[in-house]
């Protein structure tokens, strides 16, 4: 079959921006790269056919700028554009300007995106069709007073959320109606500030709660597919760091519900490509909507390792109008999958961000091991940007065989020149209770003691180190100036 | 070798019978009889990264006739990264307590709140919001 797309332009950088590439490699699609000043050779620039500056290093005039990304596409005679995660991948109005321009936008339209952009919406949407919520309160009437009382309502402890907006923005858990007043006022100042919104949502805040969400597609012509569930629950500031599919919280049955549940909720939101719904799961084990994400995730690829699908590729043909290859008895997982995020963060410094220049990378490998990353030795890790340097994943039979791969990958990553979370996500992989899959959204910080490395080296690393230094001359970081060729050389002759 | 951990220095002895080669650029090999381990190493400047056995390591080299010295003033409060100020928490003069937020900084879409390092007073805040700060600027001092 031809390709789907005459040329593709992918509006990202980083790790995703490289992944996107692969698959346009492997698929015949010529594909594009946008840079900015900061990225001009960066690993993403350079996996693709062409490269087109778009602006300077700050995201707001570059990776977020609509108008340099259209004309980026339009020079290069891009007919689509992937958005990637993060940036405008969840932005309507870029979905919309893609498709005003005659191109076509890898992902939902743009309406879909504001719809569930928009929690209060996206919480009538669901509730009305049939998708369990939490208690809580999603009405027109903002008045301080009704909060106050719909928040008594609902019962203690009870979460404030901004309607717009996410990363953990504006969000307060409230003990008491004593507290109430001050964290309402404090939850619209930062919605205002950072969304330009202040329309608030309660709900019932659910203690240790684990994150589960259900990976869905849908093509144009009206069939929604559900490719398993993953969980999520390490994270930490409300980011995600390990993730792994099968979720060890569920059984047959309840799998079957959540899976279920998400079809539900794809359907009901109209949804067109490829999405994800989460979930909160309760002690108890009832699952309720958290939210839809209207785009690629980063652990996309757990899903892909247990079900041996492309989800890229799956979401650029559904985006040219193609049909799914296959129905739902057609799909299956097997083995379990996890995922690792390498962060360039300082676990002892309270993930305190951490640029600089990556001295070395050695990447992992081995049967069931999967590296992505978007840096490489020589690489410099720009302040501008997320810190994500890589993401890890490693398949096995069953969980045990996973998680043995990813301890011994997660040893043979290194990493060197900037700090990273390394020591943690080897930390977490060891921990008891994340042996017995005893996972929960406060897992790193409940156990953040236990979860510390001993950074001090011993004495052999010293020599090791000491000898090294002797074998090898002082190595300077930065480029090194080199003389011209065109001016040292004279005529070449091909031997 | 003098190497500089943290704060403390650690003086190392040539160890008896291992041999150590470079095998490519900034990856070496560790051999003690027959055992065998594969390591990294890079020097930047003065500072050593190594990563040996699975886990990683930052020390400095300690060249002749220097001497581990404290390079953090007190109570100085240093960016750690650079980054952007979007928030100043404490007036100067105010009392603060240990852990309590004195400034944020924004660096790689997060915003950082940096703490004071022990309860004090605000002698100076040296930076205002939208000031872009680099590594190791002191930003506020606490006495």
């Amino acid at each position: 079959m031809a390709p789907p797309f005459r040329k593709l332009l992918i509006a990202n950088r980083g790790e995703i921006a490289v992944r996107i590439a692969r698959t346009c490699r492997a698929m015949g699609i010529p594909s594009v790269a946008v840079y900015s000043a900061a990225d001009r050779n960066a690993l993403h620039a350079r996996s693709c056919d062409e490269a087109v500056a778009i602006g300077p290093a700050e995201a707001a005039g570059s990776y977020l700028n609509l108008e340099a990304l259209l004309d980026a596409a339009r020079r290069t005679g891009a007919d689509a554009i992937h958005p990637g995660y993060g940036f405008l991948s969840q932005n309507g109005d870029f979905a919309d300007a893609v498709r005003d321009a005659g191109l076509v936008f890898v992902g939902p339209p743009g309406d879909v995106h504001r719809r569930m952009g928009d929690k209060k919406g996206a919480r009538r949407l669901m509730a009305a069709a049939g998708v369990p919520v939490l208690p809580g309160y999603d009405g027109d009437d903002q008045q301080d007073a009704t909060l106050a009382t719909q928040a008594a309502r609902i019962g203690w402890p009870v979460m404030i959320k901004p309607s717009r907006g996410g990363g953990g923005k504006g969000m307060r858990v409230v003990h008491t109606a004593g507290e109430f007043p001050a964290a309402l006022e404090a939850s619209r100042r930062e919605a205002q500030a950072a969304f330009g919104d202040d329309v608030i949502v309660l709900e019932r805040c659910v203690e240790r709660p684990r994150h589960v969400e259900v990976q869905v597609l849908a093509d144009a012509g009206g069939q929604v597919l559900q490719l398993f569930e993953r969980e999520c629950s390490i994270q930490r500031r409300h980011q995600k760091v390990v993730e792994e599919t099968p979720s060890p919280a569920l059984d047959a049955a309840q799998r079957e519900s959540l899976c279920a549940a998400g079809v539900a909720a794809a359907r009901a939101a109209g949804y067109v490509n490829a999405g994800t719904v989460e979930f909160l799961l309760d002690p108890e084990g009832r699952f309720h909507f958290l939210e839809m994400n209207t785009r690629l995730q980063v652990e996309h690829a757990v899903t892909e390792a247990v079900t041996g699908l492309d989800l890229v590729r799956l979401q650029i043909e559904i985006a040219a109008g193609r049909p799914l290859p296959f129905g739902q008895d057609d799909l299956g997982a097997s083995g379990h999958a996890f995922e690792c995020r390498l962060y360039a963060e300082d676990p002892d410094q309270d993930d305190l961000p951490s640029p600089g220049r990556i001295l070395l990378l050695c990447a992992p490998s081995g049967p069931g091991v999967r590296f992505d990353a978007g840096v490489e030795t020589g690489s410099e890790v720009s302040v501008h940007y997320d810190p994500l340097l890589a993401k890890l994943v490693t398949w096995g039979r069953d969980r045990t065989e996973a998680r043995q791969r990813m301890r011994a990958a997660l040893r043979s990553t290194a990493a060197l020149g900037v700090v990273t979370n390394l020591a943690r996500l080897q930390a977490i992989l060891e921990h008891p209770a994340f042996v017995e899959g005893r996972l929960h959204t406060q897992f790193i910080d409940e156990h953040l003691s236990e979860l510390g490395a001993d950074d001090t080296p011993p004495d052999e690393a010293l020599a090791a180190a000491a000898l090294a230094l002797s074998r090898s001359p002082t190595r300077t970081t930065g480029p090194t100036p080199t003389a011209d060729p065109w001016a040292t050389l004279g005529a070449w002759r091909l031997v | 070798m003098r190497f500089l951990v943290g704060d403390e220095e650690r003086r190392i002895e040539r160890p008896a019978g291992v041999e150590v080669e470079e095998a490519a650029p900034g990856t070496f090999v560790w051999r003690r009889g027959e055992q065998v381990e594969t390591f990294h190493c890079v020097r930047d400047g003065d500072v050593v990264h190594l990563f040996w056995c699975g886990r990683v390591y930052r020390f400095e080299v300690l060249r002749e006739g220097r001497r581990a010295a404290h390079r953090h003033p007190a109570g100085g409060l240093e960016a750690p990264m650079p980054g952007k100020v979007t928030a100043l928490k404490a007036r100067e003069g105010q009392r603060v307590q240990k852990g309590e937020e004195i400034l944020v900084v924004e660096a790689m879409k997060m915003e950082n709140a940096l703490r004071a390092a022990k309860a004090g007073t605000v002698r100076r805040i040296a930076v205002k919001v939208g000031d872009m700060v680099t590594p190791g600027a002191v930003l506020a001092e606490i006495e």
